[in-house]
């Protein structure tokens, strides 16, 4: 059986992470959507997910982003010193966790969610993977980047 | 009152944290299936716990199949709070004893509503 080649529309992927921000990250400050930015990445996460559809998908946020969106899942204390890069890597999984979640939901099924795999930087992506979506945010004055990959197809 | 938060990422098991506290819980942490079931076989015994499916070393269904079928271990009640939200998983999960399902993201009122459901939680009383 071969995985069904399908693609979110922009919309899907734009309700997706609205309901993730709106729900843990953006009561106060709302999620601006788009234009699209030049963007520093400092942290990175990617969720495969595989199964009747294959697909990736990842975010990509600046350092100070990384860190508010850390302290604001975890609730820690503005004290000017930068979150543990431990807790910011957890955060930042859990983020494109829900968001990748999100995106499965809207896809053919059945499939799996992989763990997220976080970098400081950009993550790695396959060679043979073409870009289908991207969603471009801003939150408190910080870009944002959510994509989604899928297999290149081959004529 | 105890409720075991199972879930990988530190960051959702503060948020559930903060969540159950504010409902009258008191916590116990797991950051995978495996170090929830050492919490119970060390006498450690909550009236709920939050499960995430998607975890390293045990995930919460193994989780969810371990607890029912250990007879000392029945009352507890078991909650998937997870980003699947495919129907089957969901249909498994509840065959496997799980009470209840909740999709991330959620909001706090969405757990408060499904633990009323259950029963443990009370139902505020109209001003």
């Amino acid at each position: 059986m071969s995985a069904v080649v399908a693609e979110p529309s922009l919309t899907d992927v734009e309700m997706v992470v609205e309901e993730v921000w709106s729900s843990f990250l953006g009561a106060e400050d709302p999620l601006m959507i788009g234009p699209p930015s030049e963007l520093q990445v400092g942290w990175s996460a990617a969720v495969t997910v595989s199964g009747e559809w294959h697909g990736m998908v990842s975010v990509e946020l600046p350092t100070a982003m990384a860190e508010q969106v850390t302290r604001r899942m975890l609730c820690l204390d503005d004290d000017g010193q930068p979150a543990p890069d431990e807790d910011v890597a957890d955060a930042v999984g859990e983020l494109v966790n829900m968001i990748g979640g999100g995106v499965k939901s809207l896809m053919p099924g059945p499939s799996a969610l992989s763990l997220p795999v976080v970098a400081a930087g950009r993550v790695a992506r396959p060679s043979d993977v073409t870009e289908v979506c991207r969603f471009d945010a801003s939150w408190a004055g910080s870009p944002l980047v959510v994509s989604v990959h899928v297999q290149s197809r081959t004529s | 009152m105890y409720a075991l938060i199972i879930d990988d990422s530190r960051a959702m098991r503060s948020i559930l944290r903060r969540i159950v506290t504010d409902l009258g819980f008191e916590t116990l942490e797991a950051a995978d299936g495996q170090e929830a079931l050492d919490h119970l076989t060390a006498g450690r015994i909550p009236a709920l716990c939050l499960i995430d499916w998607n975890m390293p070393v045990m995930d919460g269904y193994t989780f969810i199949t371990n607890v029912r079928a250990n007879a000392e271990w029945r009352d507890i009640t078991l909650m998937m709070v997870t980003t699947e939200s495919e129907h089957g998983q969901i249909v498994r999960a509840l065959a496997a004893g799980a009470h209840e399902y909740v999709i991330k993201p959620f909001t706090p009122d969405a757990i408060a509503d499904k633990l009323e459901l259950l029963g443990l939680v009370a139902k505020p009383v109209p001003a």
